[in-house]
């Protein structure tokens, strides 16, 4: 029997269902049996620093869903095979064989929020892990089912403020794996945990983008790697106008795999104009949506190019 | 069970107790160039001026300003000679700044009311409506693993 875990995508990654989708096929590569889990009733309630009831109740709801989901995936299955664990904050360190099945994060803030503040005042039955850990503990595994060569050179943008986990060598010894893929030694890393956390500092984030354009460029590399979705959401417009692509790289682990999973927000930014982002979308889904809706409230984030 | 606001109140306390102002978590910080009210600020001043923020007091304009800049980069914490995790006494100092912990907000939330419904309909282009059903509204009863 495979090992069952709960794996907690968050909640704006969604503007990026391939790397949802990457991602949920490398873990069922590695072996796991995945129950996936996010959007708003599993937030973790980090953005309500000004709303400290709503982060409180949003905390003990998703903290008890997972109790509940974990436990009961747990039932009749073995134990994490990986040994990376550790149990979230506030729960008791398990010794004997867990009773619940593992939560392995993607989002490093629902990560954070979770270890920083929801371990600490609340319940959790789970143990917890980032989906870099996760997949790196099996990485031999996974080398297995990366047979499609991805001819690249490849830069990537480092974070240095995702403290919990060193996701950056973990990243790295993945994108090794993969054949034909070149990966540009570098050691520039920027602050933040990811490029959402400096979009309210216009001009660090500039200073981050000139950043990787320039980086990428002397390095000769043809593809900037993302580690986490906000770098990939604010980053990808950059192939508009910069000689590079921009890709995530569980797209470019699934790439290897085999999987055809394509980046549909990257296409939407890099439309060029409201109508084209429009057709782009598709009526069937524009017309679900609302056309109004996306004109105003989607579209004024499709349409803004990286500043630099 | 605990709540947040019982947490933050003892890891305030703690913060209190322990910190001596030394301001090494302010010289640590990658971000106080981006704030022009942190140009030649007293790295201890600007501390001390941020602690009352943590027990919505007002808090200094230079402490204000720093709060704003933070990315949560985390250098501060191994730079905290108490072991205080100053990252997070930052964010305390934002719940302060916004108003969250029971005085005047001095700065305005970022927060977009939207941001909810943003998601959900980026999920509704990006996610199959079985997958939105199983993966955001079931109930951990209904769900299984594959």
């Amino acid at each position: 029997m495979s090992e069952k875990v709960v794996f907690w995508y968050g909640c704006n990654v969604v503007r990026h269902g391939d790397i949802i989708h990457s991602s949920i096929e490398i873990l069922r590569a590695i072996g796991l049996e995945v129950a996936p889990v996010g959007g708003p009733s599993y937030c973790c309630g980090t953005s309500k620093d000004a709303n400290l009831r709503a982060a409180d109740g949003m905390a003990k709801r998703t903290v008890g869903k997972f109790n509940d989901l974990a436990i009961r995936l747990a039932e009749g299955g073995p134990p994490p095979a990986d040994g990376t664990g550790a149990a979230a904050s506030g729960a008791p360190a398990p010794a004997e064989p867990l009773a619940a099945a593992k939560v392995v994060t993607w989002c490093p803030s629902c990560h954070r929020h979770m270890n920083q503040f929801m371990g600490e005042y609340t319940d959790p039955q789970f143990p917890m892990s980032h989906f870099t850990q996760v997949v790196h503990a099996q990485r031999e595994r996974l080398r297995e089912r990366l047979v499609h060569r991805v001819e690249r050179r490849v830069v990537l943008h480092r974070h240095f403020g995702f403290r919990e986990v060193d996701v950056n060598p973990l990243v790295e010894d993945l994108l090794r794996l993969i054949p034909g893929l070149e990966l540009v030694d570098s050691d520039v890393s920027v602050p933040g945990h990811m490029c959402s956390a400096l979009v309210s500092v216009p001009a660090a984030l500039k200073d981050v983008t000139r950043g990787v354009c320039d980086l990428a460029r002397e390095a000769g590399a043809d593809t900037v790697a993302t580690v986490f979705h906000s770098c990939q959401r604010v980053l990808c417009g950059l192939e508009a106008t910069e000689p590079f692509k921009v890709v995530n790289y569980v797209s470019l682990l699934g790439e290897a795999m085999g999987l055809s999973l394509v980046d549909e927000y990257k296409e939407w930014k890099l439309a060029g104009s409201a109508d084209a982002v429009l057709e782009r979308i598709g009526a069937d889904r524009v017309e679900e949506l609302g056309e109004a809706f996306v004109r105003e409230q989607l579209m004024p984030e499709l349409l803004r190019a990286p500043a630099k | 069970m605990d709540s947040l606001r019982a947490y933050l109140d003892r890891f305030v306390a703690d913060t209190l107790d322990r910190c001596t102002r030394c301001g090494r978590c302010y010289d640590a910080c990658p971000m106080t160039p981006y704030a022009r009210e942190l140009d030649g600020a007293s790295p201890p001043a600007v501390v001390e001026g941020l602690l009352p923020l943590l027990q919505g007091a007002p808090g200094s304009t230079e402490a204000v300003a720093w709060v704003k800049v933070c990315t949560q980069s985390a250098t501060c914490i191994d730079a905290c000679p108490e072991g205080i995790n100053a990252m997070l006494m930052l964010r305390a100092a934002r719940m302060g700044a916004l108003g969250s912990l029971g005085g005047e907000a001095q700065m305005s939330s970022t927060e977009d009311p939207l941001f909810f419904r943003k998601i959900e309909a980026f999920a509704a282009t990006q996610l199959t409506p079985d997958e939105i059903e199983q993966w955001h509204r079931a109930s951990p009863g209904e769900r299984s693993a594959s």
